[in-house]
């Protein structure tokens, strides 16, 4: 063995000692699920926000803020394995959940939500909607995000879809998880384990052998991948904590604001017809009806503004601290991959070396 | 000498009203590059220049009374007291004109593309423009857009029964007076009612705190740096 092959070895030994090796008794039913944060959902048209009452600063806080609510509620189920929010498609997760926001105020929230596991196959998409009751109490921060009934129904949609596979299915998505993971790392050594048809399903051709040293480190590196993903996922839980009062808030805010438009209506309609047309009374009541309307939007403009200002800060320091975090993945990622490459052809070099010697 | 120019004037705005539908026309809408003129800054009313809302009545009553006398010419030579539906439909738009141009105060902020004014007691006319187009604002009870004719900005209101308000600004070279000239009409009136208003620009005092709306603190003030 070369000195230079050595040293690529001893590297990637300090990884694996970091971590046990795989046991490979795990739950099978309870998947990994990576959910990435949501589309925000706002028109690239900006001369179209306000007529659609789109914040997008706010959108954008959402679209972080939601995947974590998700993330809870799957939690709570007890139905999953380790479940993820991430800030980039996760392609090689056994369950990967991505998402958009369709619509949201204080009042009504649509999701269109889209599961794929790891073979390629969908599992859903579609969008899930909650509409807040009239009566409920702003302060119930559960009820203002609309959980109760919509990030349950997409448990549920979710727990329906895995319960049509059986543990041959369920065993295969978790397998090709972690080839498809494997194939990106090391593309020379696990290339040729997979198959993608044209429309993005995979299929196993053959496995690699369970003692096969390059899969055992290849499990290792993943391992050390999700620590920083749950790094990741903690700074989503600081960001929740944080601002979900003031969320609440503004979604209270939201719904108050509907509330006004729907008033708005309601007098328009009641008074259209009491004042003479053409009187002051009658002209007063058109110039209010316009007046009401605008100064209700404009103050939602306002509550936006100080929104952001209250939760802008937050949101940039953990924006921050997940680029710092994604750079490093990055950097790793190329080094483990140029490093998994190397050893992969120091490897093969010496076992031919071995069967023409032995 | 002074009435017959107003009666002029009152002309010219008749003959506006009766294209109302292009106040503002589709080359108000761009703007190439830079605004053309600076509003910004706090605005206070000048009450010592601008019309009086009886004069003004006043003049339209003697106009209509001249064109309703043109029109009854072939029967009866002379003055024609208006009709009484036509004085108040036009005391009913001078009401509410007056009642849009009272606020003493006007606050404008403008940037590269978007022109706010803020009114007391009145919603904020909004100006913007988004790749120098402007983009009104539409609703069930109204649709607002502005313009740009020469140096001067135009809002253009349009709300149901024909009922139209148009506010047009005009900032001197100094930027020190800015002119506001609102019309109200109807397809009601038989003619707009018009009111210039004049603002001079004053400067607000610094404030002694940062002050920064919050939602769940409301203002949050500090004589340092806000930290939240």
């Amino acid at each position: 063995m070369t000195p230079g092959s050595r040293f690529l070895l001893l590297i990637l030994t300090g990884i694996m000692l970091q971590f046990p090796a795989i046991t490979h008794s795990r739950d099978i039913t309870a998947l990994n699920v990576s959910i990435s944060v949501f589309e925000p959902g706002v028109p690239d048209d900006r001369s179209l926000h306000r007529d659609l009452q789109i914040f997008p600063r706010i959108r954008d806080v959402e679209a972080k803020f939601l995947p974590f609510v998700l993330r809870e509620t799957l939690v709570g189920t007890g139905e999953w394995g380790a479940v993820r929010v991430v800030t980039r498609p996760d392609r090689a997760a056994e369950v990967a959940i991505s998402g958009s926001i369709v619509f949201s105020d204080g009042e009504r929230l649509e999701l269109r939500i889209r599961a794929v596991d790891a073979t390629g196959g969908e599992w859903f998409d579609r969008v899930f909607s909650s509409r807040l009751a009239p009566d409920v109490d702003g302060a119930d921060a559960d009820a203002v995000y609309g959980r109760a009934g919509l990030y349950d129904e997409i448990a549920e949609s979710l727990r329906v879809a895995r319960d049509r596979l059986d543990d041959r299915a369920i065993n295969r998505i978790i397998e090709t998880s972690l080839l498809r993971y494997a194939t990106e790392l090391a593309p020379s050594a696990f290339g040729q384990y997979l198959t993608e048809s044209d429309d993005g399903r995979f299929s196993i051709e053959r496995l690699p052998a369970r003692n096969d040293p390059m899969l055992d480190r290849i499990e290792r590196i993943r391992l050390t991948e999700y620590v920083i993903t749950d790094t990741v996922d903690a700074k989503f839980r600081e960001l929740h904590e944080e601002i979900a009062s003031t969320y609440a808030l503004w979604r209270e805010y939201r719904r108050k604001s509907v509330e006004y438009d729907r008033q708005n209506a309601t007098r328009a309609e009641e008074t259209r017809l009491d004042a003479p047309r053409g009187s002051y009374e009658a002209i007063k009541n058109l110039y209010d009806n316009y007046r009401w309307d605008r100064e209700t939007a404009q103050e939602q403009d306002r509550l936006a503004i100080a929104f952001n200002n209250e939760v802008g800060p937050v949101v940039d320091v953990m924006e921050a601290r997940i680029a710092e975090l994604e750079r490093w993945v990055d950097e790793k990622y190329a080094e483990w991959h140029r490093l998994l490459e190397e050893l992969f052809e120091v490897e093969t070099t010496l076992n031919r070396v071995e069967s023409a010697n032995p | 000498m002074m009435r017959h120019l107003k009666i002029l004037l009152l002309c010219l705005a008749v003959t506006a009203c009766t294209t109302a539908g292009s106040v503002i026309d589709e080359q108000m809408l761009r703007v190439d590059g830079d605004m053309p003129a600076d509003f910004s800054g706090a605005w206070e009313r000048d009450y010592s220049r601008g019309d009086d809302v009886n004069q003004v009545l006043r003049d339209i009553y003697y106009y209509l009374s001249r064109t309703s006398a043109d029109r009854a010419y072939t029967t009866r030579p002379g003055p024609v007291q208006p009709s009484s539906r036509d004085m108040q439909s036009i005391t009913a738009l001078a009401r509410l004109a007056e009642l849009i141009t009272r606020p003493q105060v006007l606050t404008i902020s403008q940037n590269d593309h978007e022109i706010t004014v803020d009114r007391k007691d009145d919603f904020s006319l909004l100006c913007a423009f988004y790749d120098g187009v402007a983009k009104g604002t539409e609703s069930d009870y109204g649709t607002e857009i502005c313009g740009w004719d020469g140096d001067q900005l135009v809002s253009h209101l349009v709300l149901p029964d024909g009922l139209q308000v148009t506010h047009r600004f005009t900032v001197s070279e100094d930027r020190e007076q800015l002119r506001v000239v609102t019309t109200v009409s109807s397809s009601t009136a038989r003619m707009p009612f018009t009111l210039s208003r004049f603002y001079k620009k004053f400067e607000r005092l610094p404030p002694d705190f940062n002050c920064v709306e919050t939602l769940s603190m409301k203002r949050v003030c500090s004589t340092g740096e806000i930290e939240l």
